[in-house]
């Protein structure tokens, strides 16, 4: 229960450094280390049951401000000046929301904030011209889950469930964990993205030169950018993985008709034995 | 750093749009006001002209001094309100709804303008070629549904809660016949571009309210709960609510929420132009290619906001004509009506799409038309008469259950009353439980 909780907002910067393949990987090593430790630091001092302590939030604060320079820095550089920026900004917003998400004690604010991770990290998905998955994240996700949820969130009490079942119980292993598997997936996706990566153990510096003489080509044909993008995704869909589509379709089906059959029966029985239904 | 011309283009187009579309907002008001008076015989607005001059001018400055009123008005915060949802609440539904029209076309094209640096011909769309238009629409009136919940929860009234509560409920609930109406459209087309739509009404001149009259039902009737206007005004509510969710707001603020809220009728009139009624094409006036002159391009400018303003003038008079649903019944027409009718609007568009084709080969283009434009006509017949025979003709008010708390007697006599009612034809479910046990009350009891 305590990990996927905190380990959102580090999945969070995940997505949007992942977003973009290859971008990490270029600056050295030790600016992604820094990045890591600082934001692990800066969450477990943020979390609610973190240091008990007045000045832990300020000094949060300023670790995560750290962090999130790092993994600016660490990243590879975008085309134009001003996709840079608008990248920069968008990530930001997903990254710092999200840790918002986790570090905030009430449940509507948590929404809010998980609401606007939604808006960056769809944000990102634009910058990057995948222009159906980010307006998909947003009518999907923001639009119709989210909404649920605060709607349910609402008509509970103001203060929702009890600590336990709000906030993390054992910050310090979950910044630690969140931490090291970003670190992870970061440098190994990283060396994926390089060309170079399959040949398996090379030195650093060499992958890293690859990497630059391979930046160019890497970035020039993406599918996105071609006019028809929305139409492939649809062929590629209802094409080669029409069958799980399919699947998915009857499975969200059968749990709407057990939904249903589940509370009628509820009502049902509530009427035979002389309960008050609604 | 020097913003390229299509940079500039685009502002000023945002600038033309954001400023049209708040002019129109202020005259909509008295426009609505001049229509609530003649529908109830009264003379409404008509005093107010320039400034300290006696010129009346029919009543035209009154969205004047409206907006100086309202804007000057005290701003209050109630003190037992969350300070920062319900300052966020009235920029977030704002926001949403004007962000809206980078994806709507308010036009056809400019004739080309020979200008370096600038596509030609310059459509009139803030961010032409975005290919996932409509989903976008789609994506930014769900997201108006927080500024409603936020405003309602965040006002800690009851008022202003249930408003909220009811609003979510409402909006997410329409949004899908919304959706299956809108998804007629984009098979048809084959596009998610709404001037893509557009221009394709243009070239077949068939417009998509004659070809799938089903989902142009079901997507007006969508659009109007969508935009929570009369009879789908639940979340305001002003005689139940006093205002629903804004009722805790005043002045600047309570201003933006009903500019909001009057924007999305307007996205909402012009969705139902664009995709359903042919855009700016009218037959034998606007023609249909992209190469047109200046005099032709400021006419379909001219039929474009002259059908927005119809559909408009459509939803002012509606909301005199009709009494407001109550909660059930609005549940029961999007999920029990709206949304079978959706699918069935899907279902034979689809059909009619996937054998045009063959259809053509065996008939010739225009027979295959009519038999195209036919066909769901059929259905939409079909539909109406099924769901007009399905769905109760009257509605009674009296609770559908009876009180299962009192003693067995009094339980199988109300019972025997709302089982003998004729009315409660859509309550099967209910009503098959409680039959059963009206025949016999002891099972009941022991059960």
């Amino acid at each position: 229960m305590t990990l996927p909780v905190s380990l959102s907002p580090l999945l969070a910067v995940n997505a949007t450094l992942l977003a973009d393949v290859g971008q990490v990987a270029a600056q050295p090593r030790w600016l992604m280390a820094i990045a890591v430790a600082a934001a692990a630091v800066s969450l477990w001092l943020l979390l609610p049951k973190g240091l008990e302590n007045r000045r832990a939030r300020p000094i949060g604060v300023v670790l995560g401000s750290i962090a999130l320079a790092c993994f600016a820095l660490a990243g590879r550089r975008l085309g134009s000046l001003g996709e840079e920026a608008v990248f920069l900004l968008v990530a930001g917003v997903a990254v710092v929301s999200a840790t918002a998400t986790i570090v905030t004690r009430s449940p509507v604010y948590a929404a809010i904030w998980f609401a606007m991770t939604l808006a960056g990290v769809s944000g990102v998905l634009l910058v990057l011209d995948a222009q159906f998955l980010g307006v998909a994240t947003i009518v999907v996700y923001a639009g119709a889950i989210l909404v649920m949820f605060l709607f349910v969130l609402m008509l509970a009490q103001p203060s929702g469930l009890a600590s336990y079942d709000r906030v993390s119980s054992e910050p310090m292993l979950a910044a630690i964990a969140g931490a090291v598997l970003v670190g992870l997936l970061t440098v190994s996706i990283g060396r994926l993205s390089a060309p170079a990566a399959l040949e398996g153990d090379q030195s650093v510096a060499q992958t890293e030169a690859e990497e630059a003489a391979a930046a160019p080509t890497a970035v020039a044909a993406p599918d996105q950018l071609r006019d028809d993008h929305v139409a492939r995704l649809g062929g590629e869909l209802f094409g080669r993985h029409l069958v799980a589509v399919e699947a998915a379709g009857v499975l969200l089906f059968v749990a709407l008709v057990g939904a249903i059959a589940v509370v009628t029966r509820g009502e049902a029985a509530a009427l035979a034995e002389g309960r008050p239904t609604r | 750093m020097i913003p390229s011309l299509e940079t500039i283009a685009a502002l000023v187009k945002i600038g033309l749009l954001v400023g049209g579309l708040m002019t129109a907002a202020a005259y909509l008001v008295l426009v609505e006001r001049w229509m609530a008076a003649w529908v109830q015989d009264r003379k409404g607005p008509n005093r107010v002209g320039i400034p300290l001059t006696k010129i009346r001018l029919f009543g035209l400055g009154q969205p004047l001094a409206d907006g100086l009123k309202i804007i000057l008005k005290e701003d209050f915060t109630p003190s037992h309100v969350d300070r920062v949802l319900y300052n966020a609440a009235p920029l977030v539904i704002l926001a949403a709804s004007l962000a809206i029209f980078a994806a709507i076309p308010f036009g056809s094209v400019l004739p080309p303008l020979g200008i370096d640096g600038l596509p030609d011909p310059v459509p009139f769309l803030v961010a032409p070629g975005f290919s996932v238009g409509i989903l976008w629409v789609f994506a930014l009136s769900s997201i108006a549904v927080y500024g409603v919940l936020l405003g309602g929860w965040a006002s800690n009234n009851k008022y202003g809660f249930l408003g909220g509560l009811r609003s979510s409920a409402q909006l997410v609930a329409y949004e899908i016949p919304l959706g299956l109406g809108l998804l007629g459209v984009v098979l048809a087309s084959g596009s998610l571009e709404l001037d893509v739509v557009m221009t394709q009404q243009a070239n077949t001149g068939v417009w998509y309210a004659f070809a799938q009259p089903l989902g142009f039902i079901v997507f007006l009737v969508a659009a109007f709960a969508e935009a929570a206007r009369l009879p789908f005004d639940l979340p305001e509510a002003e005689q139940e609510l006093v205002g629903g969710y804004h009722t805790e707001y005043s002045g600047i603020k309570l201003l933006l929420f009903l500019v909001a809220e009057f924007l999305h009728m307007v996205t909402a009139a012009f969705l139902i132009v664009i995709l359903f009624l042919g855009g700016w094409h009218l037959w034998g006036v606007t023609g249909s290619g992209d190469d047109i002159t200046w005099a032709m391009a400021l006419i379909r400018f001219g039929v474009f906001s002259a059908k927005v303003l119809a559909v408009i003038l459509f939803f002012m008079l509606v909301r005199w004509s009709w009494p407001r649903f109550r909660f059930d019944q609005l549940m029961n027409l999007a999920w029990k009506v709206m949304l079978p009718l959706g699918i069935a609007n899907l279902v034979i568009v689809a059909v009619v799409e996937e054998f045009r084709p063959q259809l053509v080969e065996a008939l010739g283009s225009s027979a295959a038309g009519w038999v195209a434009i036919l066909l769901p006509w059929g259905v939409f017949f079909a539909g109406w008469i099924t769901a007009g025979m399905l769905t109760p003709s009257g509605t009674d008010n009296r609770p559908i259950r009876p009180n299962v708390l009192s003693d067995d007697g009094v339980f199988a006599a109300e019972h025997a009353l709302v089982a003998g009612n004729e009315l409660f034809t859509d309550t099967s479910v209910a009503d098959d439980s409680v039959s059963t046990e009206a025949a016999t009350p002891a099972s009941g009891s022991d059960a």
